[in-house]
């Protein structure tokens, strides 16, 4: 369902993403994983849409259509969501409104009804409980506050309430405690259907310990320099980085 | 023309001796010019250059939405439309009686002098001690009339521990270049609580220059939202004085400055006596070539011990044409007291809509959404005073026409 073909993404005049190609269909999931500085967080970004980067060659489809053309909130209509490495504060719009506005204004674009009040509530509370959040979280102001795991939860919950059909999920395990990392793998691994697709970017394993991927890809200087399958992620963290980009400074922290 | 000499009055045979030594005091001081400190970010040079002359007594006003609580209305500085189940003795159109019968509050600086003359329609309202109204009451003032000249005046008094709601709105439809001049002056007796929601409406060509002087006394409490939202050149000079131990004031305010607007807003509290307090919280935008201006002055006079004065003023900056002049002031005389104050001025942050957007909010609502959190921290009093679907929806209307043209 998505089609990345040799693409290169530059930040100003500098390369970062160098010819990456990828497949991705329903259902599957798939972790990016590679070094600081790799170009990961650069793939997830210029997936949905996020100015500032120029592609300078190769294409990008998504179901059947050029998602390079679109806008970044006519790709959230399309089902592509982006949970953000670091997620933004905006004080004074409470969570619960941002979620009502995103997934009505989604709805509408799909032509489905708005949920209404009740129904929508329903369903926020079912997710709150699947990633042990407090319903209080719902009237703070987004993100305000928040803890970097309170922040990532949220990542999720608004992930649970929008059913992307490809989530993207940009470092969501950093920062995270074992508990934590635990729940948020829990509300990933609920999101996992036959139409759906997953990409985890992620620097660590420890993540695919949760959330098992049908495909691991290395990225290293803006290439993919191995994939293979869940092996390759429990090699890495053996061996590192290193054996597999033998010209890019390798940083491992346990 | 405004008047410069005698020969420049309408009817000079007809002002009463007070209103001749108004005009005198005018005279003697002419306009405001940007040299003068306090003026130094409005000037009203244009208005020399119109040709001036009093509102006509028109009997086709344009027609206002309802309001909801006790009303009236005036328009080309004359009462055309009264609703209201208030006793008269409680609101009335303002008379010259009711004027001498109480003291002055404002000083007779230029544009006060010349409202002092030339005032014609007006309201009163006297609230009794202990009383507490149930409606807001709604003064509107409605000028369309080109190259008119419009003084309003409004006196508002409150007994012993009544409260009140009072609206004050400024209103023009058109393109016309009226002027309207506007005094309000506010008394609290002891005990007494206010809250005064004043909203510049004025149309599009419009001048609009108010003054409003308060005086407080002890345990009293007055709340201003203090809104402009369109007009062409609009200033609002707020004197407020805390002369009572106890007394209380909270001043919010928004302005959105777009497109070739001009809103300045000229505060001065003084705190006069011990355990006094103010609290000022102003959200500015400015787009275009919009200019908004936060002036705000706190004098803690020497033995008002215990003083608390805060000051928080922000604003968005939405243009690389557009200009904030934010500058918060304290001036401390006495002891142990409490102050503090900030200005911030910021851009929207790309990355922040960005989030939004990724969640699939369109560009132009998430410009609105987030504007409007960013003047919801000054607007808590609309709530409070139960004017949300009145207010409400004028607020949102033009932040959604700033949001359109960002881009």
């Amino acid at each position: 369902m998505l089609e990345i073909k040799d693409l290169h993404v530059s930040i100003g005049q500098k390369p970062i993403l160098k010819g990456i190609s990828l497949d991705i269909r329903p259902g599957e999931v798939h972790a990016i994983m590679g070094p600081n500085g790799s170009g990961k967080s650069t793939l997830a970004q210029v997936l949905a849409g996020r100015e500032g980067y120029t592609v300078t060659a190769g294409t990008v489809r998504w179901l059947e259509r050029d998602l390079l053309e679109l806008q970044p909130e006519e790709r959230a209509w399309a089902g592509i969501f982006l949970g953000f490495q670091y997620p933004l504060e905006i004080p004074g719009v409470a969570n619960v409104q941002l979620l009502k506005e995103a997934v009505n204004a989604q709805r509408r674009r799909r032509g489905e009804p708005e949920l209404d009040a009740f129904d929508f509530l329903e369903r926020v509370k079912a997710s709150l409980k699947l990633l042990e959040m407090d319903e209080a979280m719902l009237y703070r102001g987004m993100n305000e506050g928040f803890s970097g795991g309170e922040k990532k939860r949220n990542e999720v919950l608004q992930m649970l309430m929008l059913e992307p059909r490809l989530a993207i999920l940009d470092e969501t395990d950093s920062g995270l405690d074992i508990d934590a990392l635990r729940i948020v793998a829990r509300g990933v691994n609920a999101m996992r259907s036959p139409e759906r697709a997953i990409i985890l970017v992620t620097h660590y394993q420890r993540l695919l310990n949760h959330i098992t991927p049908d495909h691991v890809h290395v990225l290293a200087d803006g290439r993919i320099v191995a994939s293979g399958g869940r092996e390759l992620a429990l090699e890495l963290e053996a061996k590192g980085y290193g054996w597999l980009t033998a010209e890019t400074p390798v940083e491992v922290r346990p | 023309m405004i008047p410069v000499t005698w020969r420049d009055m309408p009817t000079p045979g007809a002002l009463s001796e007070g209103r001749r030594s108004a005009l005198e005091a005018y005279l003697a001081q002419g306009l405001p010019h940007s040299r003068q400190e306090d003026w130094h970010y409005t000037a009203l040079d244009h208005l020399t250059r119109l040709p001036l002359h009093p509102a006509s007594e028109t009997d086709a006003p344009r027609v206002l939405d309802e309001a909801p609580g006790d009303v009236l209305i005036f328009a080309g500085g004359r009462l055309i439309h009264a609703a209201s189940r208030l006793p008269s003795s409680i609101l009335h159109a303002l008379q010259d009686q009711d004027l001498e019968a109480t003291a002055t509050l404002a000083p007779a600086t230029a544009l006060v002098a010349l409202n002092n003359a030339l005032w014609r329609g007006g309201g009163y309202l006297e609230v009794p001690p202990g009383q507490r109204l149930e409606r807001p009451v709604f003064l509107r003032f409605v000028n369309d009339e080109p190259e008119a000249m419009a003084h309003a005046r409004a006196r508002i008094r409150l007994g012993a521990g009544a409260e009140a709601v009072l609206v004050e709105s400024y209103a023009g439809g058109t393109e016309a270049n009226y002027w309207c001049n506007a005094l309000t002056e506010i008394e609290l007796a002891p005990g007494a609580r206010l809250t005064h929601v004043r909203l510049i409406e004025e149309g599009a060509g419009a001048t609009h220059t108010g003054y409003t002087a308060v005086q407080m006394t002890q345990d009293s409490r007055y709340d201003l939202l203090d809104l402009s939202l369109t007009g062409r050149i609009c200033r609002h000079e707020l004197h407020l004085h805390l002369a009572g131990e106890g007394a209380a004031c909270r001043l919010d305010g928004v302005f959105l400055a777009d497109g070739r607007r001009h809103s300045d807003h000229h505060l001065r509290v003084e705190h006069a006596v011990p355990r006094t307090m103010s609290r000022t919280r102003y959200r500015g935008i400015a787009s275009g070539r919009g200019r908004g201006i936060f002036d705000a002055r706190a004098l803690i006079r020497p033995g008002a011990d215990g003083a608390e004065a805060r000051q928080d003023s922000r604003n968005l900056l939405l243009s690389p044409h557009a200009e904030i002049d934010a500058k918060p002031q304290l001036e401390i005389y006495a002891d142990q007291i409490q102050a503090s104050h900030g200005a911030t001025v910021g851009r929207l942050s790309d990355e922040t809509l960005f989030y939004l957007r990724a969640r699939g909010i369109a560009d132009k609502d998430a410009r609105r959404l987030l504007l409007t959190a960013f003047v919801g921290e000054a607007l808590g009093l609309i709530q409070e005073a139960g004017l949300g679907d009145w207010l409400s929806p004028r607020i949102e209307a033009r932040l959604d026409a700033i949001g359109e043209t960002m881009k």
